[in-house]
């Protein structure tokens, strides 16, 4: 066997508290391991030209690749061996990174444990074997969940792009949130003419499909060929999609949860939500006293919405343009914590909202009640350290976005993770924002954390490119990862067969002994853990592998 | 010849093995890693792709090998990426921990769920199991 071991720096990520040196000296003199090198950055061209020139010239028969968490860059390194003529699944990659130079700072037992976690790849690589991936043929179809926005835009650019689009909407219109905003900033259009002029494209598009006030039941299958029922109004449909983006958008924060804010209990007290459904039809009074509140439901350690929600901030200072616009005499207060008007111009327009006359005060809020002759909205003076007491005609509470409230059907139906605010969690922050840990499946839009709606917008299509690019392709490869029966050894007791949960064992009457339905293995590799004698193992994760890797991490060294 | 030659057995730092899941616990340990977060390095992990790949002898052959104790995480139960898979795990752990009880070592298994989102939740984790076999091995209670 002739091993490849190459350490990567990674800039100085990982040589900053692993000795990438030392470790690359120790396994230099290991028999079966003909190079041991070390790289700044095994993943820049030079990097995998050196790998491939070592693979060709030394004719490796395994490689170790200890950088970054195998998840990243898996499918450069496997398209690299590839090329090198290599099967691609006698790669290992080693996270020398993420679980270890990262996460402790002491160079010399960080070093002992790069070298261990380099030696269990090293152990466990010795037991791969070349694998085939199998080809699967892609429906050149997706599923859009959710009408909004973000969903819409997904739709537009993939039905452009000739893909057939399936759109489910749980409303009866389309449009979500944006559909009943007025006068959005900076754009200054509705947002009746915005999703209009969307939905007037999409369903003019022959490749469209649009279902409103329709659910989805069920939804199984794997990339490529994602199938799943929709109840419609007119009955049940059944679809096959190629891939999903996921665009449920948000809920907004029910202000109910505050209660010593008053919403509900008074008129007079509103949400920014109200306020956008009803302005035209608010009674004030000539000289109107309004006060706005910035932050109800986000940056609230105490009702767990610790996060920021982009948008509320640009709202509050719509309001009180608006009430300055219609009365000039207007008493306007803000109460916020600070004001974030991040987006481009959003500096410039509370700049000029505070110009208009709109007051800002930074405060807390304590409560909101009734007074004698309007609201009486009691807080503190956070710049001044002082409690104030002041009389308003008007409160508005510019409410942050909540998690959509489908979060949790949808997440256990088509297996995706939510993140710690119950908002869908992205593949990696950075490098993977619009995936899923599920392959083919996108989230786009507010269903995976506040956005305005610009931003709603390109996360939406940058959702559907990528779908797009691998929709396109018109096939996949599925993870050789399955279960296999070793015959001789399996006693036929049918433990794995009552185990197995996708029903992909199948008992063979004739031979008395187990067999696996290879499309059906979902690759779980329970059947492996389950079976009393050993006789059925999962490809690439084997017993003797598994038990040589906990050699390495705890042996001698 | 178990753990480290150089040094002497009781002073030495504790070796834990955890198996994680590709899915939840794995991907959790990435975060932590991602976000810089600190935990002991006597923490090592097995990736697996499901919970219920960890079979009971692995965790004992851990133990024989040397290691100090050892962990099974994976997807919360309700979220498993294989539907069922941790319900497996769950029961399978629980009959293992009844025999380390019978062999008073009850303290060197344990089981815990961690979503993908819960690199902090990960961190506490092993750095309280970490912790705790540390305290109790330089009481001399174990080995």
């Amino acid at each position: 066997m002739k091993t490849g071991i190459f350490i990567c720096h990674c800039g100085h990520n990982i040589i900053h508290t692993v000795d990438v040196k030392k470790v690359r000296d120790y396994f230099s003199k290991f028999p079966n391991v003909t190079v041991s090198s070390d790289y700044p950055f095994v993943c820049s061209e030079p990097g995998q030209d050196m790998i491939r020139e070592n693979i060709e010239k030394e004719g490796l028969d395994r490689v170790i690749i200890a950088s970054c968490t195998p998840s990243l860059h898996q499918e450069l390194f496997k398209d690299l061996l590839k090329k090198a003529a290599l099967n691609p699944f006698l790669l290992r990659r080693v996270g020398i990174r993420e679980h270890c130079s990262w996460v402790g700072d002491d160079v010399e037992k960080n070093t002992e444990k790069a070298i261990r976690l380099i030696k269990a790849g090293l152990y466990a690589a010795a037991h791969y074997v070349p694998l085939e991936e199998k080809r699967v043929d892609v429906t050149k179809s997706a599923l859009i969940i959710g009408g909004g926005v973000s969903g819409l835009s997904a739709a537009l650019f993939l039905s452009r792009m000739g893909m057939h689009v399936y759109l489910v909407e749980r409303e009866a219109r389309l449009g979500g949130h944006v559909r009943t905003l007025k006068n959005i900033w900076p754009i200054r259009q509705d947002g009746e003419a915005v999703i209009g002029q969307m939905e007037a494209e999409l369903q003019a598009g022959e490749n469209v499909e649009i279902f409103t006030s329709t659910s989805i039941g069920s939804f199984e299958g794997s990339f490529g060929n994602y199938e799943a029922t929709l109840d419609t109004p007119t009955g049940e449909r059944k679809i096959t999609a190629g891939g999903v983006i996921v665009a449920i958008g948000f809920s907004p924060f029910d202000a109910r949860v505050k209660p010593e804010l008053g919403y509900g209990r008074d008129e007079r007290i509103m949400t920014t939500v109200d306020f956008e459904a009803k302005a035209d039809s608010i009674e004030l009074p000539a000289h109107p006293r309004v006060a706005i509140l910035h932050c109800v439901g986000s940056r609230d350690e105490q009702i767990g919405k610790p996060y920021c929600s982009r948008v509320c901030c640009i709202n509050a200072l719509r309001v009180g343009e608006a009430i300055k616009e219609r009365y000039k005499d207007a008493y306007v207060e803000s109460f916020y914590m600070d004001v974030r008007a991040h987006p481009r111009g959003g500096e410039e327009f509370f700049e000029d909202t505070r110009e208009k006359g709109v007051l800002f005060t930074r405060g807390n809020i304590a409560e909101i009640i009734p007074g004698p002759k309007g609201l009486l909205v009691c807080g503190e003076d956070t710049l001044l350290a002082e409690p104030f007491e002041r009389e308003f005609d008007l409160a508005v509470l510019s409410i942050g976005m909540s998690p959509p409230v489908d979060n949790q059907l949808i997440s256990s139906l088509l297996k995706i993770t939510l993140d710690k605010d119950k908002f869908f969690l992205e593949a990696h922050v950075k490098l993977r924002p619009f995936d899923t840990a599920v392959k083919g499946i996108f989230i786009a839009g507010t269903c995976s954390g506040p956005k305005d709606m610009e931003e709603a917008i390109n996360h939406g299509r940058a959702s559907a490119v990528k779908l797009f690019g691998f929709l396109n392709l018109g096939y996949a490869f599925v993870d050789p990862f399955i279960a296999m029966v070793d015959v001789k050894r399996c006693s036929g007791c049918r433990m794995c067969e009552k185990a197995c949960v996708a029903k992909a064992i199948k008992y063979d009457d004739v031979q008395r002994i187990a067999r696996v339905e290879e499309a059906a293995c979902m690759g779980c590799g329970l059947c492996n853990s389950t079976c009393p004698s050993s006789a059925i193992g999962l490809k690439g994760y084997v017993d003797t592998m598994i038990d040589d890797e906990i050699g390495a991490l705890v042996e001698a060294i | 010849m178990k753990g480290d030659s150089m040094e002497d057995q009781a002073g030495k730092n504790p070796q834990i093995i955890g198996f994680a899941c590709s899915f939840c616990t794995f991907k959790a340990s990435e975060m932590a890693g991602s976000l810089r977060m600190k935990y002991p390095e006597g923490v090592r992990l097995i990736q697996v792709p499901c919970s219920s790949r960890v079979d009971p002898a692995f965790v004992i052959k851990s133990i024989f090998e040397g290691a100090d104790a050892a962990f099974v995480a994976g997807c919360h139960p309700g979220d498993c990426h294989f539907i069922k898979g941790n319900y497996f795990t769950r029961r399978k752990i629980a009959a293992l921990k009844e025999m380390f009880d019978a062999f008073s070592m009850k303290e060197k298994l344990r089981l815990f769920w961690v979503s993908a989102a819960e690199a902090r939740r990960f961190v506490e984790k092993v750095t309280a199991m970490y912790d705790e076999i540390k305290d109790a091995k330089d009481a001399g209670k174990t080995n």
